[in-house]
Protein backbone atom coordinates (compact mmCIF):
# COMPACT_ATOMS: atom_id res chain seq x y z
CA UNK A 1 0.00 0.00 0.00
CA UNK A 2 1.74 2.91 -1.36
CA UNK A 3 -0.35 5.55 -0.52
CA UNK A 4 -0.60 4.85 3.53
CA UNK A 5 2.82 4.69 3.94
CA UNK A 6 3.23 8.29 1.74
CA UNK A 7 1.07 9.66 4.44
CA UNK A 8 3.07 7.77 7.27
CA UNK A 9 5.87 9.55 6.47
CA UNK A 10 4.57 13.10 6.26
CA UNK A 11 2.93 12.88 9.62
CA UNK A 12 6.03 10.82 11.14
CA UNK A 13 8.74 12.83 10.07
CA UNK A 14 12.05 10.48 9.12
CA UNK A 15 13.74 9.40 12.32
CA UNK A 16 17.16 10.12 12.30
CA UNK A 17 19.21 6.85 11.81
CA UNK A 18 18.69 4.77 15.10
CA UNK A 19 21.87 5.38 16.89
CA UNK A 20 22.45 4.50 20.49
CA UNK A 21 22.22 7.32 23.48
CA UNK A 22 22.20 5.07 26.57
CA UNK A 23 23.59 1.80 26.57
CA UNK A 24 23.00 0.04 29.85
CA UNK A 25 25.41 -2.83 29.90
CA UNK A 26 25.05 -5.93 32.76
CA UNK A 27 24.30 -3.44 35.53
CA UNK A 28 23.56 -4.25 38.84
CA UNK A 29 24.33 -2.43 42.09
CA UNK A 30 24.46 -3.62 45.20
CA UNK A 31 23.38 -1.21 48.64
CA UNK A 32 24.88 -1.64 52.16
CA UNK A 33 22.35 -1.71 54.59
CA UNK A 34 22.63 -2.19 57.97
CA UNK A 35 20.54 -4.29 58.73
CA UNK A 36 20.70 -6.72 55.48
CA UNK A 37 24.31 -6.35 54.78
CA UNK A 38 24.29 -6.71 51.07
CA UNK A 39 20.98 -6.22 49.20
CA UNK A 40 20.79 -6.48 45.50
CA UNK A 41 18.68 -3.21 44.30
CA UNK A 42 19.14 -4.52 40.37
CA UNK A 43 20.27 -7.09 39.02
CA UNK A 44 22.15 -7.92 35.50
CA UNK A 45 19.99 -4.99 33.76
CA UNK A 46 21.18 -4.79 29.82
CA UNK A 47 19.15 -1.90 28.30
CA UNK A 48 19.90 0.18 24.86
CA UNK A 49 17.70 3.39 24.56
CA UNK A 50 18.00 5.41 20.92
CA UNK A 51 18.35 9.03 20.19
CA UNK A 52 15.37 10.77 20.18
CA UNK A 53 13.57 7.75 22.55
CA UNK A 54 10.90 8.06 24.88
CA UNK A 55 11.57 5.33 27.13
CA UNK A 56 9.57 4.84 30.55
CA UNK A 57 10.64 2.64 33.65
CA UNK A 58 8.09 0.76 34.68
CA UNK A 59 7.92 -1.52 38.10
CA UNK A 60 6.62 -1.83 41.72
CA UNK A 61 7.72 0.49 44.35
CA UNK A 62 11.34 -0.55 45.54
CA UNK A 63 12.37 -1.99 42.23
CA UNK A 64 15.27 -0.59 41.59
CA UNK A 65 13.65 2.08 39.34
CA UNK A 66 15.37 5.08 40.78
CA UNK A 67 18.63 3.34 41.57
CA UNK A 68 19.17 2.76 37.59
CA UNK A 69 18.34 5.89 36.60
CA UNK A 70 20.62 7.48 39.52
CA UNK A 71 23.51 5.11 37.59
CA UNK A 72 22.64 6.51 33.92
CA UNK A 73 22.47 10.13 35.95
CA UNK A 74 26.18 9.05 37.13
CA UNK A 75 25.46 10.27 40.83
CA UNK A 76 24.88 6.64 41.92
CA UNK A 77 28.83 3.97 40.65
CA UNK A 78 26.97 0.52 39.63
CA UNK A 79 28.72 -2.10 41.28
CA UNK A 80 29.13 -4.19 38.57
CA UNK A 81 28.64 -3.51 34.68
CA UNK A 82 28.85 0.10 32.89
CA UNK A 83 26.53 2.19 31.40
CA UNK A 84 27.47 4.77 28.48
CA UNK A 85 26.49 7.69 27.41
CA UNK A 86 26.84 7.91 23.74
CA UNK A 87 29.30 5.66 23.67
CA UNK A 88 31.36 7.26 26.31
CA UNK A 89 31.44 5.27 29.91
CA UNK A 90 29.71 7.38 32.63
CA UNK A 91 31.87 8.28 35.57
CA UNK A 92 29.88 11.04 37.16
CA UNK A 93 27.09 13.72 36.72
CA UNK A 94 27.30 15.98 33.57
CA UNK A 95 25.41 18.45 31.66
CA UNK A 96 24.47 16.02 29.10
CA UNK A 97 21.82 14.45 31.19
CA UNK A 98 19.65 16.75 33.04
CA UNK A 99 17.60 15.06 35.82
CA UNK A 100 14.28 15.94 37.07
CA UNK A 101 13.16 14.61 40.79
CA UNK A 102 9.93 13.75 42.41
CA UNK A 103 11.19 16.19 45.34
CA UNK A 104 11.38 18.88 42.76
CA UNK A 105 15.19 19.57 44.04
CA UNK A 106 14.52 23.65 43.20
CA UNK A 107 16.94 26.24 44.77
CA UNK A 108 14.43 27.85 47.57
CA UNK A 109 16.33 30.78 47.62
CA UNK A 110 16.74 31.85 44.05
CA UNK A 111 13.52 33.05 42.37
CA UNK A 112 11.92 31.16 39.67
CA UNK A 113 13.84 33.28 37.05
CA UNK A 114 17.09 32.62 38.97
CA UNK A 115 16.40 28.83 39.32
CA UNK A 116 15.95 28.50 35.20
CA UNK A 117 18.64 30.52 34.72
CA UNK A 118 21.16 29.07 36.93
CA UNK A 119 22.75 26.05 34.39
CA UNK A 120 23.13 28.42 31.15
CA UNK A 121 24.98 30.62 33.85
CA UNK A 122 26.98 28.11 35.05
CA UNK A 123 27.95 27.03 31.21
CA UNK A 124 28.71 30.52 30.80
CA UNK A 125 26.05 32.31 28.90
CA UNK A 126 25.85 35.49 29.14
CA UNK A 127 23.41 37.15 31.63
CA UNK A 128 21.55 39.02 29.55
CA UNK A 129 21.00 35.93 26.87
CA UNK A 130 20.55 33.39 29.85
CA UNK A 131 17.70 35.76 30.67
CA UNK A 132 16.33 35.73 27.82
CA UNK A 133 16.29 31.95 27.08
CA UNK A 134 15.10 31.26 30.35
CA UNK A 135 12.08 33.74 30.21
CA UNK A 136 10.77 31.79 27.51
CA UNK A 137 11.50 28.50 28.91
CA UNK A 138 9.41 29.71 31.66
CA UNK A 139 6.61 30.88 29.07
CA UNK A 140 6.66 27.36 27.62
CA UNK A 141 6.13 25.46 30.46
CA UNK A 142 3.38 27.97 31.12
CA UNK A 143 4.51 29.78 34.17
CA UNK A 144 4.29 33.27 32.74
CA UNK A 145 4.08 36.13 35.33
CA UNK A 146 5.64 34.15 38.08
CA UNK A 147 9.40 34.86 37.06
CA UNK A 148 9.71 36.23 40.08
CA UNK A 149 8.22 34.06 42.51
CA UNK A 150 10.08 32.18 45.11
CA UNK A 151 9.75 28.24 45.13
CA UNK A 152 7.83 28.34 48.38
CA UNK A 153 5.44 30.33 46.83
CA UNK A 154 4.39 28.00 44.02
CA UNK A 155 2.14 25.04 44.28
CA UNK A 156 3.63 21.45 43.54
CA UNK A 157 2.60 20.91 40.14
CA UNK A 158 4.42 24.62 39.42
CA UNK A 159 7.38 23.81 41.31
CA UNK A 160 7.88 20.24 38.56
CA UNK A 161 6.77 22.96 36.03
CA UNK A 162 10.04 25.01 37.25
CA UNK A 163 12.26 21.87 37.90
CA UNK A 164 11.64 20.67 34.33
CA UNK A 165 12.44 24.46 32.57
CA UNK A 166 15.20 24.59 34.85
CA UNK A 167 17.10 20.88 33.29
CA UNK A 168 15.73 22.07 29.94
CA UNK A 169 17.51 25.00 30.19
CA UNK A 170 21.34 24.21 29.66
CA UNK A 171 19.93 21.65 26.74
CA UNK A 172 21.01 18.10 28.20
CA UNK A 173 20.98 15.66 25.16
CA UNK A 174 18.87 13.26 27.78
CA UNK A 175 16.24 14.00 30.21
CA UNK A 176 15.94 11.76 33.09
CA UNK A 177 13.03 11.57 34.88
CA UNK A 178 12.25 10.16 37.94
CA UNK A 179 8.62 9.89 39.15
CA UNK A 180 8.22 13.73 38.24
CA UNK A 181 5.03 13.66 38.65
CA UNK A 182 4.34 11.15 41.20
CA UNK A 183 3.90 13.97 44.16
CA UNK A 184 0.87 15.78 42.25
CA UNK A 185 -3.14 15.53 42.25
CA UNK A 186 -4.43 13.71 39.34
CA UNK A 187 -5.58 16.72 37.60
CA UNK A 188 -2.30 18.63 37.59
CA UNK A 189 -0.60 14.97 36.65
CA UNK A 190 -2.67 14.71 33.31
CA UNK A 191 -2.27 18.54 32.71
CA UNK A 192 1.37 18.11 33.20
CA UNK A 193 1.83 14.83 30.94
CA UNK A 194 0.15 16.88 27.92
CA UNK A 195 2.71 19.42 28.29
CA UNK A 196 5.67 17.11 29.11
CA UNK A 197 4.30 15.56 25.60
CA UNK A 198 4.05 18.97 23.81
CA UNK A 199 7.59 19.97 24.90
CA UNK A 200 9.12 16.66 23.36
CA UNK A 201 7.23 16.78 20.46
CA UNK A 202 9.66 19.86 19.40
CA UNK A 203 12.81 18.49 19.68
CA UNK A 204 12.05 15.09 20.32
CA UNK A 205 15.30 14.73 23.13
CA UNK A 206 15.59 11.10 24.63
CA UNK A 207 13.83 10.67 27.32
CA UNK A 208 14.13 8.15 30.51
CA UNK A 209 11.23 8.25 32.09
CA UNK A 210 10.60 6.47 35.85
CA UNK A 211 6.98 5.45 37.18
CA UNK A 212 5.02 3.05 38.63
CA UNK A 213 1.78 4.12 36.70
CA UNK A 214 0.98 1.77 33.40
CA UNK A 215 -1.16 4.31 32.07
CA UNK A 216 1.07 7.10 32.15
CA UNK A 217 4.18 5.33 31.02
CA UNK A 218 1.62 3.89 28.13
CA UNK A 219 0.58 7.70 27.11
CA UNK A 220 3.98 8.63 26.93
CA UNK A 221 6.49 5.73 25.46
CA UNK A 222 7.74 4.88 22.71
CA UNK A 223 8.80 1.55 24.68
CA UNK A 224 8.29 0.58 28.19
CA UNK A 225 10.96 -1.56 29.98
CA UNK A 226 9.06 -3.53 32.70
CA UNK A 227 11.26 -4.51 36.22
CA UNK A 228 10.57 -7.48 38.10
CA UNK A 229 9.77 -6.76 41.59
CA UNK A 230 13.08 -6.11 43.66
CA UNK A 231 15.70 -6.97 42.78
CA UNK A 232 15.09 -5.41 39.81
CA UNK A 233 15.65 -7.76 36.36
CA UNK A 234 13.90 -6.39 33.00
CA UNK A 235 10.77 -8.85 33.04
CA UNK A 236 9.74 -7.41 29.39
CA UNK A 237 10.10 -4.46 26.93
CA UNK A 238 6.97 -3.31 25.02
CA UNK A 239 7.25 -1.36 22.41
CA UNK A 240 4.10 1.12 21.80
CA UNK A 241 3.30 1.66 18.47
CA UNK A 242 0.47 4.33 18.66
CA UNK A 243 0.39 7.60 16.34
CA UNK A 244 1.72 10.80 17.37
CA UNK A 245 1.37 13.71 18.30
CA UNK A 246 -1.13 11.44 21.23
CA UNK A 247 -4.15 13.17 22.75
CA UNK A 248 -5.56 11.50 25.48
CA UNK A 249 -8.94 11.80 24.11
CA UNK A 250 -8.19 9.93 21.42
CA UNK A 251 -6.15 6.91 23.17
CA UNK A 252 -9.15 6.61 25.81
CA UNK A 253 -11.04 5.67 22.38
CA UNK A 254 -8.20 3.68 21.01
CA UNK A 255 -8.29 -0.22 21.29
CA UNK A 256 -4.75 -0.27 20.84
CA UNK A 257 -3.90 2.23 23.69
CA UNK A 258 -6.65 -0.09 26.00
CA UNK A 259 -4.79 -3.51 24.76
CA UNK A 260 -1.94 -2.01 26.04
CA UNK A 261 -2.85 -0.94 29.13
CA UNK A 262 -4.84 -4.75 29.84
CA UNK A 263 -1.73 -6.57 28.29
CA UNK A 264 0.71 -4.80 30.74
CA UNK A 265 -1.19 -5.07 33.76
CA UNK A 266 -1.87 -9.03 33.49
CA UNK A 267 2.10 -9.11 33.22
CA UNK A 268 2.09 -7.84 36.78
CA UNK A 269 -0.82 -9.87 37.92
CA UNK A 270 0.83 -12.96 36.86
CA UNK A 271 4.17 -12.64 38.36
CA UNK A 272 2.61 -11.31 41.65
CA UNK A 273 0.83 -15.20 41.63
CA UNK A 274 4.19 -16.57 40.73
CA UNK A 275 6.57 -14.69 43.29
CA UNK A 276 4.06 -13.86 45.61
CA UNK A 277 3.05 -17.29 48.21
CA UNK A 278 -0.44 -17.93 47.94
CA UNK B 1 -8.94 46.26 63.05
CA UNK B 2 -5.34 44.84 61.98
CA UNK B 3 -4.01 47.95 61.54
CA UNK B 4 -4.63 48.58 65.44
CA UNK B 5 -3.09 45.03 66.13
CA UNK B 6 0.32 46.34 64.37
CA UNK B 7 0.40 49.22 66.59
CA UNK B 8 -0.29 47.62 69.72
CA UNK B 9 2.61 44.90 68.43
CA UNK B 10 5.20 47.63 67.69
CA UNK B 11 4.12 49.17 71.17
CA UNK B 12 4.19 46.15 73.52
CA UNK B 13 8.09 46.42 73.75
CA UNK B 14 8.03 49.83 74.52
CA UNK B 15 5.45 49.39 77.28
CA UNK B 16 7.15 46.54 78.65
CA UNK B 17 10.13 48.40 79.50
CA UNK B 18 8.08 51.73 81.07
CA UNK B 19 6.23 49.01 83.21
CA UNK B 20 9.28 47.29 84.51
CA UNK B 21 10.91 50.96 84.80
CA UNK B 22 7.66 52.08 86.86
CA UNK B 23 7.98 48.40 89.13
CA UNK B 24 11.89 49.14 89.66
CA UNK B 25 11.00 53.00 90.82
CA UNK B 26 8.36 51.64 92.86
CA UNK B 27 10.11 48.86 94.91
CA UNK B 28 13.21 50.75 95.18
CA UNK B 29 11.24 53.78 96.66
CA UNK B 30 9.07 51.22 99.10
CA UNK B 31 12.67 49.34 100.14
CA UNK B 32 14.75 52.70 100.38
CA UNK B 33 18.00 50.77 100.31
CA UNK B 34 21.02 52.75 99.98
CA UNK B 35 22.57 49.36 96.96
CA UNK B 36 19.08 49.99 95.10
CA UNK B 37 18.66 53.27 92.89
CA UNK B 38 15.43 54.47 91.81
CA UNK B 39 15.52 53.85 88.15
CA UNK B 40 15.29 57.64 87.57
CA UNK B 41 18.71 57.96 89.61
CA UNK B 42 20.42 54.97 87.48
CA UNK B 43 18.68 56.56 84.14
CA UNK B 44 20.43 60.10 85.11
CA UNK B 45 23.50 58.55 85.59
CA UNK B 46 23.99 57.19 82.29
CA UNK B 47 24.89 60.69 80.31
CA UNK B 48 27.42 61.39 83.01
CA UNK B 49 28.97 57.88 81.93
CA UNK B 50 28.40 58.25 77.92
CA UNK B 51 29.44 62.30 78.29
CA UNK B 52 32.66 60.48 80.14
CA UNK B 53 35.78 60.51 77.53
CA UNK B 54 37.49 57.74 79.90
CA UNK B 55 34.45 55.33 80.23
CA UNK B 56 33.60 55.69 76.40
CA UNK B 57 37.07 54.37 75.32
CA UNK B 58 36.33 51.50 77.65
CA UNK B 59 32.84 50.86 76.17
CA UNK B 60 33.97 51.18 72.88
CA UNK B 61 37.01 48.86 73.68
CA UNK B 62 35.06 46.24 74.72
CA UNK B 63 32.81 47.04 71.55
CA UNK B 64 35.82 46.42 69.38
CA UNK B 65 37.54 43.00 71.01
CA UNK B 66 33.74 41.75 70.82
CA UNK B 67 33.25 42.73 66.84
CA UNK B 68 36.54 40.90 66.51
CA UNK B 69 35.92 38.38 68.38
CA UNK B 70 32.83 37.55 66.43
CA UNK B 71 33.84 38.68 63.69
CA UNK B 72 37.04 35.94 63.62
CA UNK B 73 34.52 32.92 65.12
CA UNK B 74 32.33 33.42 62.33
CA UNK B 75 34.48 33.75 59.73
CA UNK B 76 36.03 30.47 60.68
CA UNK B 77 33.00 28.55 62.26
CA UNK B 78 31.17 28.83 58.95
CA UNK B 79 33.12 27.16 56.91
CA UNK B 80 34.41 24.04 59.24
CA UNK B 81 30.76 23.32 60.48
CA UNK B 82 29.81 23.44 56.75
CA UNK B 83 32.57 20.83 56.05
CA UNK B 84 31.84 19.03 58.82
CA UNK B 85 27.86 18.68 57.55
CA UNK B 86 29.22 17.59 54.38
CA UNK B 87 31.85 15.22 54.43
CA UNK B 88 31.61 12.47 57.39
CA UNK B 89 35.38 12.12 57.77
CA UNK B 90 35.25 15.81 59.00
CA UNK B 91 32.37 15.11 61.10
CA UNK B 92 33.87 12.31 62.98
CA UNK B 93 37.13 13.90 63.29
CA UNK B 94 35.60 17.49 65.24
CA UNK B 95 32.74 16.26 66.60
CA UNK B 96 34.10 14.40 69.76
CA UNK B 97 36.11 17.46 70.10
CA UNK B 98 33.62 19.77 69.91
CA UNK B 99 31.37 17.87 72.18
CA UNK B 100 33.77 18.12 75.08
CA UNK B 101 34.57 22.43 74.10
CA UNK B 102 30.44 22.63 73.81
CA UNK B 103 29.39 22.41 77.64
CA UNK B 104 32.27 23.91 79.41
CA UNK B 105 31.64 27.79 80.36
CA UNK B 106 33.98 29.56 78.18
CA UNK B 107 34.89 32.34 81.10
CA UNK B 108 35.90 29.30 83.16
CA UNK B 109 38.81 29.00 80.72
CA UNK B 110 39.73 32.68 81.28
CA UNK B 111 41.94 32.10 84.73
CA UNK B 112 43.97 29.47 82.38
CA UNK B 113 44.20 31.90 79.34
CA UNK B 114 44.87 35.02 81.40
CA UNK B 115 48.32 33.00 82.68
CA UNK B 116 49.07 32.30 79.59
CA UNK B 117 47.98 35.27 77.34
CA UNK B 118 48.00 37.92 79.89
CA UNK B 119 44.79 40.07 80.51
CA UNK B 120 44.84 42.38 77.65
CA UNK B 121 43.02 42.68 74.68
CA UNK B 122 43.74 38.98 73.19
CA UNK B 123 42.76 37.11 76.31
CA UNK B 124 39.85 38.58 76.21
CA UNK B 125 39.16 38.44 72.18
CA UNK B 126 40.04 34.75 72.22
CA UNK B 127 37.25 34.37 75.49
CA UNK B 128 34.70 35.45 73.55
CA UNK B 129 36.01 33.70 69.93
CA UNK B 130 35.70 30.46 71.62
CA UNK B 131 32.00 31.57 72.98
CA UNK B 132 30.90 32.63 69.62
CA UNK B 133 32.43 29.58 67.53
CA UNK B 134 30.46 27.04 69.10
CA UNK B 135 26.72 27.84 68.26
CA UNK B 136 27.53 28.30 64.64
CA UNK B 137 29.83 25.85 64.05
CA UNK B 138 26.83 23.36 65.48
CA UNK B 139 24.07 25.76 63.35
CA UNK B 140 26.39 25.51 60.26
CA UNK B 141 27.07 21.70 60.71
CA UNK B 142 22.90 20.70 61.10
CA UNK B 143 22.03 23.40 58.72
CA UNK B 144 24.84 21.53 55.32
CA UNK B 145 23.64 18.32 56.86
CA UNK B 146 19.87 18.85 55.98
CA UNK B 147 20.81 20.06 52.72
CA UNK B 148 19.17 17.58 50.39
CA UNK B 149 21.14 15.39 48.18
CA UNK B 150 18.69 15.90 45.08
CA UNK B 151 19.84 19.56 45.14
CA UNK B 152 23.57 18.72 44.95
CA UNK B 153 22.87 16.36 42.61
CA UNK B 154 21.02 18.84 40.38
CA UNK B 155 24.17 21.20 40.51
CA UNK B 156 26.56 18.26 39.86
CA UNK B 157 24.20 17.56 36.68
CA UNK B 158 24.91 21.45 35.55
CA UNK B 159 28.33 21.32 35.86
CA UNK B 160 28.87 22.34 39.87
CA UNK B 161 32.65 21.36 41.50
CA UNK B 162 33.18 19.75 44.67
CA UNK B 163 33.63 23.77 45.55
CA UNK B 164 31.24 25.15 43.70
CA UNK B 165 28.79 23.00 45.54
CA UNK B 166 29.81 24.19 48.69
CA UNK B 167 29.95 27.72 48.46
CA UNK B 168 27.12 27.87 45.49
CA UNK B 169 24.56 25.28 47.34
CA UNK B 170 25.39 24.62 50.58
CA UNK B 171 26.14 27.87 52.18
CA UNK B 172 23.07 29.61 50.74
CA UNK B 173 20.90 26.39 51.49
CA UNK B 174 21.94 26.33 55.16
CA UNK B 175 22.02 30.06 55.47
CA UNK B 176 19.26 30.52 57.52
CA UNK B 177 20.33 28.30 60.11
CA UNK B 178 23.78 29.44 59.93
CA UNK B 179 22.48 33.10 60.65
CA UNK B 180 20.18 31.34 63.78
CA UNK B 181 23.38 30.46 64.84
CA UNK B 182 25.18 33.66 64.76
CA UNK B 183 22.27 35.29 66.38
CA UNK B 184 22.69 33.22 69.24
CA UNK B 185 26.36 33.84 69.03
CA UNK B 186 25.90 37.54 68.89
CA UNK B 187 24.13 37.26 72.03
CA UNK B 188 26.77 34.56 73.68
CA UNK B 189 29.76 37.64 72.37
CA UNK B 190 28.23 40.13 74.61
CA UNK B 191 27.95 37.69 77.76
CA UNK B 192 31.54 36.56 77.33
CA UNK B 193 32.98 40.04 76.60
CA UNK B 194 31.15 41.36 79.69
CA UNK B 195 32.10 38.19 82.10
CA UNK B 196 36.17 38.25 80.51
CA UNK B 197 36.05 41.61 81.56
CA UNK B 198 34.82 41.20 84.65
CA UNK B 199 37.22 38.50 85.89
CA UNK B 200 40.78 40.66 83.97
CA UNK B 201 39.64 43.54 85.74
CA UNK B 202 41.71 46.15 83.48
CA UNK B 203 39.56 47.77 81.00
CA UNK B 204 35.86 47.72 79.44
CA UNK B 205 32.55 48.23 80.32
CA UNK B 206 32.61 45.19 82.60
CA UNK B 207 35.51 46.74 84.58
CA UNK B 208 33.57 50.21 84.50
CA UNK B 209 30.66 48.17 86.16
CA UNK B 210 32.74 46.58 88.64
CA UNK B 211 34.52 49.54 89.81
CA UNK B 212 31.24 51.32 90.33
CA UNK B 213 30.14 48.39 92.48
CA UNK B 214 33.27 48.40 94.42
CA UNK B 215 33.33 52.19 95.40
CA UNK B 216 29.51 51.85 96.24
CA UNK B 217 28.45 53.86 93.29
CA UNK B 218 25.14 52.09 92.96
CA UNK B 219 23.45 54.21 90.40
CA UNK B 220 26.47 54.20 88.13
CA UNK B 221 25.98 50.37 88.41
CA UNK B 222 22.55 50.62 86.96
CA UNK B 223 23.26 52.60 84.55
CA UNK B 224 25.96 50.25 83.23
CA UNK B 225 23.51 47.58 82.99
CA UNK B 226 21.18 49.44 81.43
CA UNK B 227 23.87 50.69 79.29
CA UNK B 228 25.17 46.67 78.51
CA UNK B 229 21.32 45.32 78.03
CA UNK B 230 20.22 48.14 75.76
CA UNK B 231 23.98 47.30 73.29
CA UNK B 232 22.76 43.80 73.45
CA UNK B 233 18.60 44.69 72.54
CA UNK B 234 19.94 46.65 69.81
CA UNK B 235 22.84 44.68 68.23
CA UNK B 236 20.40 41.82 68.60
CA UNK B 237 17.65 44.14 66.76
CA UNK B 238 20.19 45.20 63.85
CA UNK B 239 21.00 41.23 63.68
CA UNK B 240 17.36 39.97 63.67
CA UNK B 241 16.94 42.80 60.86
CA UNK B 242 19.76 41.79 58.63
CA UNK B 243 18.81 38.01 58.76
CA UNK B 244 15.08 38.53 57.96
CA UNK B 245 16.08 41.01 54.88
CA UNK B 246 18.84 37.78 53.60
CA UNK B 247 16.54 34.51 54.19
CA UNK B 248 13.39 36.26 53.07
CA UNK B 249 12.86 33.01 50.95
CA UNK B 250 12.77 30.66 53.55
CA UNK B 251 9.92 32.41 55.71
CA UNK B 252 7.15 30.68 56.39
CA UNK B 253 4.49 31.72 54.12
CA UNK B 254 1.38 32.62 56.42
CA UNK B 255 2.19 34.41 59.69
CA UNK B 256 -1.14 33.96 61.00
CA UNK B 257 -1.26 32.69 65.04
CA UNK B 258 -2.81 29.43 65.15
CA UNK B 259 -4.05 30.36 68.79
CA UNK B 260 -4.79 33.16 70.97
CA UNK B 261 -8.30 33.69 68.72
N1 LIG C 1 21.40 4.41 49.27
C1 LIG C 1 20.79 3.23 49.51
N2 LIG C 1 21.24 2.43 50.52
C2 LIG C 1 20.65 1.25 50.75
N3 LIG C 1 19.62 0.76 50.07
C3 LIG C 1 19.13 1.49 49.07
C4 LIG C 1 19.68 2.76 48.73
N4 LIG C 1 18.98 3.27 47.68
C5 LIG C 1 18.03 2.35 47.39
N5 LIG C 1 18.10 1.28 48.21
C6 LIG C 1 17.27 0.08 48.15
O1 LIG C 1 17.26 -0.39 46.82
C7 LIG C 1 15.97 -0.77 46.43
C8 LIG C 1 15.54 -0.02 45.20
O2 LIG C 1 15.37 1.34 45.54
P1 LIG C 1 14.85 2.41 44.48
O3 LIG C 1 15.75 2.42 43.33
O4 LIG C 1 14.65 3.68 45.20
O5 LIG C 1 13.43 1.80 44.06
P2 LIG C 1 12.23 2.50 43.29
O6 LIG C 1 12.68 3.80 42.78
O7 LIG C 1 11.86 1.52 42.22
O8 LIG C 1 11.11 2.63 44.28
C9 LIG C 1 15.07 -0.57 47.62
O9 LIG C 1 14.88 -1.82 48.27
C10 LIG C 1 15.83 0.38 48.49
O10 LIG C 1 15.57 0.13 49.83
MG1 LIG D 1 12.00 5.76 43.23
Amino acid sequence: MPSRSNIQAELKPARKPAAAMIEIDHVSQTFQTSGRQNHLALSDISLTIEDGAFVSILGPSGCGKSTLLYIVGGFVNPTQGLAKVKGRAITGPGPDRGPVFQEFALFPWKSVLGNVMYGPRQQGVRPAEAEAQSRALIEMVGLKGFEDFYPKELSGGMKQRVALARTLAYHPAVLLMDEPFGALDAHTRTRLQNDLLNIWERDRKTVLFVTHSVEEAVFLSDKVVMLTRGPGRIRQIVDIDLPRPRRRTELLLDPRYQKYLVDIERMFDDADENELPP
Amino acid sequence: MISARAVLARATPVLACLGLLAVWQATSLVLNNDSFPTAIEAIRAIPLILGDKEALINILASLRRMAIGFGVAVAMSIPLGLMMGRSRTVASFFNPLLMVIYPVPKAALMPIIMLWLGVGDIAKTLVIFLGVSLPVIYHSFAGAKAVEEKMLWSGAAMGLSAAQRMTRIVLPAALPEILTGCRTGLVLALITMITSEMIARQSGAGNILFNALDMGQYDTVFAMIIIVGAMGIGLDALFEKMRARLVKWSEPQFDIPVSFS
